[in-house]
């Protein structure tokens, strides 16, 4: 274990300061159900249309398979969000050498462009 | 402490790491943005202690869920208020999951010899997004079917495995009864017990090898 200069210790300092976050958050989740409480969707009627909407952080991957019809359709469920997780797995990796942190940089915002650029796409709609 | 704390301490000698693990040292260029991990693990526990209580009321079968979750949610002291927070900690504990990465990202924590926790980490987000997409299904409502619906048989166009995968989760080529129960088992069992392993071993990994100053 390295050892610091600073008289930062976990206890009383670090400690006080997750407490005030976690108490901050329980706040922010109380609002938001106050705010927003949950509903009773609809009963299953088979005999009425009804257009899927996920949850949100799957909306990119709903928008996606929109692009790619029939056989190409793979490319949109399976090839690019397995490229995805596999590009955030090896960013530790990819950062070697002089370029290394260029490259992580490339891999990491590639991932977070295609998920935000596809549910706003998909929010524009 | 007093002589009853003593007791148990003689035996099982809880003290000493504790003071060790509280008194450490802490880096002093932290700030609040190294709080998000700790927050998405509050979100975690708290999904945990909702969704046990919601496991009380709910029935995972084809004709009893949806009537279940009316009943959670209109009859049953609190239930709403429940639900509400299961619903809402599950959409920031993946919020806050994101954030965590962007910070360990941008401090760039996750360089030698922090590899594995990162791979960790992002295993952990995998498992936590494969929960929200069973978990949906529950309410079993027009919403939820339908979206599960598109969800299997996506799972179903994937090159080779995909058809046995389709079948494996869902239970059959379209969504029923069967994949209603294999969804609240994946949900309630397989993938939070994962996610607390892949968790333990996180926090573990972060307690040997300290809190990364590369900033």
């Amino acid at each position: 274990m390295k050892t610091f200069k600073s008289e930062k210790r976990f206890y009383p300092d670090y400690l006080s300061e997750i407490i005030f976050s976690i108490l901050i958050a329980l706040e922010l989740l109380l609002v938001l159900v106050l705010i927003f409480p949950p509903e009773v969707g609809r009963q299953i009627d088979f005999s009425k249309p009804f257009q899927p909407l996920p949850e949100w952080y799957f909306l990119w991957l709903f928008e996606l398979v929109s692009y790619f019809p029939g056989n190409l359709m793979f490319i949109g469920t399976f090839l690019i969000p397995l490229s995805c997780i596999l590009l955030l797995l090896l960013i530790p990796f990819l950062d070697k050498g002089k370029y290394g942190r260029i490259k992580a940089y490339i891999a990491g915002s590639a991932v977070l462009l295609v998920f935000c650029l596809f549910t706003i796409l998909s929010l524009v709609e | 402490m007093g002589k009853l704390f003593d007791w148990f301490d003689s035996r099982f000698a809880v003290k000493a790491p504790h003071r060790r693990f509280f008194e450490r040292s802490i880096p002093p260029n932290l700030n609040y943005t190294y709080c998000f991990g700790g927050i998405a693990f509050t979100y975690f526990l708290i999904l945990v202690l909702s969704g046990l209580l919601l496991s009380i009321f709910y029935v995972p079968s084809e004709k009893e869920a949806y009537k279940s979750v009316v009943m959670i949610t209109n009859d049953i002291p609190f239930g709403w208020l429940i639900r509400g927070v299961h619903k809402w900690s599950a959409s920031l504990f993946i919020i806050f999951i994101i954030l965590h990465a962007i910070r360990v990202f941008v401090s760039k924590a996750y360089r030698p010899p922090r590899e594995l926790n990162w791979v960790i980490g992002t295993s952990i987000f995998v498992i936590a997004m494969a929960s929200g997409f069973t978990g949906y299904l529950l309410p079993w409502d027009q919403k939820a079917y339908w979206a599960t619906e598109v969800g299997t048989s996506m799972v179903g166009t994937i090159p080779l495995i995909g058809k046995s995968l389709m079948y494996m989760i869902g239970g059959g080529s379209e969504v029923t009864g069967t994949t209603l129960i294999r969804f609240f088992s994946l949900h309630v069992l397989f993938l939070p017990l994962m996610i607390g392993i892949l968790l333990w071993l996180h926090f573990h990994i972060v307690k040997r090898q300290g809190i990364s100053t590369n900033l």
